[in-house]
């Protein structure tokens, strides 16, 4: 025993994760995603609590150091939150209603410009290939989309019946950003209470790092937002099509899902210029360039220096988890992989410090006998 | 508005920890945040709190109970030990440098940098022990300076009467060789 306890120093020194945690690391984040696929409903609102709690956060401490308690700080910025939120629905309401008919007829008008793109695209294949021209693919294609388009408020109903049915869950976002603004301190000293002495300032770090990481993740994404809106708004703007700050930023707001949300993007981008320039579809063809090129810079630079670098994940461990993301859960997965990635990184990475180091398992079983001795002394 | 931003009533967990000579110059508001940071844990008789050589993490500050600071001799064993009757002291052993009691505290060089520990420390006695986190000390670097600051002096007093005890010792030895 007192060898054990006088455990050689060389045990404490920390070596990297082995091949064996990584593949932990991995199978647990598909595993994970696989199962918050099955519970979105959840798993959603919780994300945008987190974001929320990232938000607010500085304002609660604040509110702490002006002298306010915790719990009454929390509920004073969740309170003006919500109100702020109310009032610019209310606010907004109306105008929305007065504009929608006008949306309607400028979402109209820039389908159409799209669908005449693509006809002028097709037909102009055609003239090039003969065997597309005896294939009639222009007009198979437009056939095609006469009869899937349809009316443009037959595609805005079950939109509108989609976000009705996720309002309940999605209310449930402030509620749990309130509790984890008023309880975040008290949930982690109650699961650092929970865990052994031996192993207790280990937890603690770790409880750190996975707070460091999240917080990491969600200003890396602003970052990256960020920067996917003034790379896109320059384009747009060289190109001389309108608005480009206003369409860049829904178009960086889109790829917070990566690749889906690009595409849709993408398609906006090339419906706006399509529209706005009939005369010229070059112009077009430049705006698909232009997304290209974003969205290369924003897969191979941009992510692994924000979101990427935030999580200190290696750019090639990055990409090849986004692609894994996207094939186990789908869109969810590619939206959750590299949150999700970060936290089991960290928890990964600390379980295997603590069993692969024996110094820290011994004193926990010494400990554990310490108190098994305790308890039986007069049995 | 008044009572929400009103000064902070005093309780006697926040006065024990007024009584700990680091928070010593915090007054009950401040206590209280620093009070939302803090841990605690108990251990029994002979039980490793942390082992030296191990990168710190926290400061420990002893609420009841006792501790034993010691540290390992590296020394070869002296030849002036050859055919003594005293039991000879072994490359690996522990020598105490110190019993602390409670209201003191110790690891301390562990809020400062992430550097091994340079003692191991074990309960001499049942203790109840209050935990400070390096990284919420940062924080509090960052998010409240004078509570943070506050505690630093109090940390580099304690540190300067350690360097003063530790000159005079060697001055002692000295003297005597």
């Amino acid at each position: 025993m007192s060898q054990a306890i006088n455990g050689a120093p060389d045990s404490h020194a920390h070596h990297g994760s082995g091949p064996v945690v990584w593949v932990a690391i991995i199978a647990t984040t598909c595993l994970l995603l696989l199962v918050f696929q099955k519970v979105l409903w959840l798993v959603v609102p919780f994300l945008l609590a987190l974001i929320l709690y990232y938000f607010l956060f500085p304002l609660v401490r604040l509110l702490v150091f002006r002298g306010m308690s915790r719990d009454a700080a929390s509920s004073t910025v969740i309170l003006a939150f919500l109100a702020l939120l109310s009032l610019s629905v209310v606010s907004l309401t109306p105008k929305i209603a007065s504009q929608a008919t006008h949306w309607q007829d400028t979402v109209d008008r820039y389908v159409q410009g799209g669908t005449q793109l693509l006809d002028a695209s097709l037909r102009s294949l055609e003239r090039h290939w003969s065997t597309l021209e005896r294939a009639k693919l222009a007009d198979t294609v437009a056939k095609r989309l006469s009869n899937g388009a349809g009316n443009i408020s037959d595609h805005l109903e079950p939109v509108a019946l989609g976000i009705m049915a996720w309002t309940p869950s999605l209310l449930l976002a402030p509620f749990l950003a309130f509790f984890f603004l008023r309880d975040g301190r008290r949930f982690k000293r109650f699961l650092g209470a929970a865990v052994p002495n031996a192993f207790f300032e280990k937890t603690l770090y770790l409880l750190h790092e996975i707070d460091r990481t999240a917080r990491a993740y969600f200003q890396g994404l602003i970052n990256l937002t960020i920067l996917d809106t003034l790379t896109l708004a320059a384009g747009l703007w060289l190109l001389g099509i309108p608005g480009p700050l206003m369409l860049g930023l829904i178009c960086a707001v889109l790829a917070w899902v990566p690749y889906v949300g690009s595409i849709l993007g993408g398609l906006l981008v090339v419906l706006v210029a399509a529209t706005d320039f009939p005369a010229d579809p070059s112009m077009a063809y430049w705006a698909i360039a232009l997304f290209v090129l974003v969205r290369l810079l924003d897969d191979f630079l941009y992510m692994p220096m924000t979101i990427g670098k935030s999580l200190e994940l290696h750019p090639l461990i990055t990409v090849l988890m986004i692609f894994a993301g996207g094939a186990v859960a789908g869109i969810s997965g590619l939206m959750l992989v590299l949150p999700v990635l970060g936290v089991v990184m960290v928890i990964g990475e600390t379980i295997g410090i603590i069993v692969s180091d024996p110094r820290l398992m011994a004193r926990h079983h010494h400990a554990r006998e310490l108190r098994q001795r305790q308890a039986s002394a007069d049995l | 508005m008044v009572k929400l931003f009103g000064p902070t009533k005093s309780s006697p967990r926040l006065e024990r920890l007024h009584g700990l000579s680091l928070f010593v110059n915090l007054t009950a508001g401040e206590l209280r945040i620093v009070d939302g940071l803090l841990h605690e844990r108990s251990y029994l008789p002979g039980e490793v709190i942390f082992d030296e050589g191990e990168e710190g993490q926290a400061i420990y500050i002893i609420a009841s109970g006792e501790v034993l600071i010691s540290r390992q001799e590296h020394s070869e064993p002296s030849a002036n030990h050859a055919g003594s009757d005293l039991p000879r002291r072994r490359q690996g052993d522990t020598g105490r440098v110190a019993q602390l009691g409670p209201g003191t505290f110790f690891g301390e060089l562990a809020l400062l940098d992430n550097s091994p520990r340079s003692a191991q420390a074990r309960a001499a006695s049942a203790c109840q022990l209050i935990v400070f986190f390096r990284d919420d000390f940062v924080g509090l670097l960052d998010t409240h300076a004078r509570i943070a600051s506050k505690i630093s002096r109090q940390l580099a007093c304690h540190l300067g009467a350690r360097m003063r005890a530790m000159a005079q010792a060697m001055g002692n030895h000295q003297h005597a060789v």
